[in-house]
């Protein structure tokens, strides 16, 4: 086997030590309703980001549910008439 | 090296049908499994759900287990990495069929600074040299093990560790300069 390659560079091996990781404590038996839960809980991508960040898509944000109530009551107006 | 000893005597002991040890194996092999997982994902829930998936994988096929063709723990090492992959690559697709309902992944929030930690710096490593980086440096394993798990030959373990530390000098090299000159 070829020498260790991180022996050469001390500067590297101090910066790689401090890398540190936290062991929780967790059963050994994985539990499917905690998993579901932790889906749940994840943070996932907002899909309106796109249309809160611009001027005119948050416009349109709050423009949107004003016109599908319009048309709504349009369609149920043409259809009871 | 007696600690593998141990594990393997454990091992046999579990396939013999002493449930204790297992427990024994999962006390001992927990803590560098999860961090192996943690170091290249950044992410402790997925971390713990493949620590806990290999051990349930170890106990569904314990028979196919054989210490002729190598250590308990790299063993383990491989059956959790194989699980890394293909929970990340799940997760890949269903990013791209549903976005907004697919966890964010926590390397896409790394800032951007002049002063590079070594978490980002590793984690600014290509998965490929990441994976290689972590088994050699902080889980001590030879090289041919190392190719073992990672199902690779033993010359692109050595391609990809030498150009893991050619980037991860060059990331750190603004921090290093920075602290010199203070």
């Amino acid at each position: 086997m070829s020498q260790d390659p991180f022996k050469q560079d001390r500067h590297l091996r101090t910066k790689l030590d401090e890398y540190h990781v936290d062991v929780p404590d967790f059963p050994m038996k994985p539990s499917r309703w905690i998993r579901f839960i932790n889906l749940l809980a994840s943070p996932a991508k907002d899909p309106l980001d796109p249309l809160i960040s611009t001027p005119s898509g948050l416009i349109l944000l709050k423009i949107a549910p004003i016109i599908g109530t319009a048309v709504v009551t349009l369609i149920q107006i043409l259809m009871f008439l | 090296m007696i600690l593998s000893e141990r594990e393997e005597e454990w091992m046999t002991a579990y396939q013999n049908g002493d449930e204790d040890a297992l427990e024994r194996i999962y006390t001992l092999l927990k803590q560098p499994i999860y961090s192996f997982i943690f170091r290249c994902t950044r992410d402790e829930q997925l971390s713990i759900d493949i620590v806990q998936d290999t051990f349930v994988k170890l106990q569904r096929y314990k028979h196919h287990y054989n210490p002729k063709h190598g250590k308990l723990k790299s063993y383990l090492f491989q059956t959790a990495y194989r699980l890394m992959i293909t929970k990340l690559n799940r997760r890949k697709k269903w990013r791209s069929l549903l976005p907004f309902l697919a966890p964010l992944q926590q390397s896409e929030e790394l800032p951007h600074s002049d002063r590079m930690t070594i978490r980002e710096a590793v984690a600014r490593l290509p998965d490929i040299q990441r994976a290689v980086v972590l088994l050699f440096y902080y889980h001590d394993m030879p090289q041919e093990e190392i190719a073992q798990i990672l199902g690779i030959p033993i010359g692109t373990v050595k391609s990809r560790l030498h150009a893991a530390i050619k980037k991860l000098k060059k990331e750190l090299e603004g921090g290093y300069n920075e602290s010199g000159s203070l």
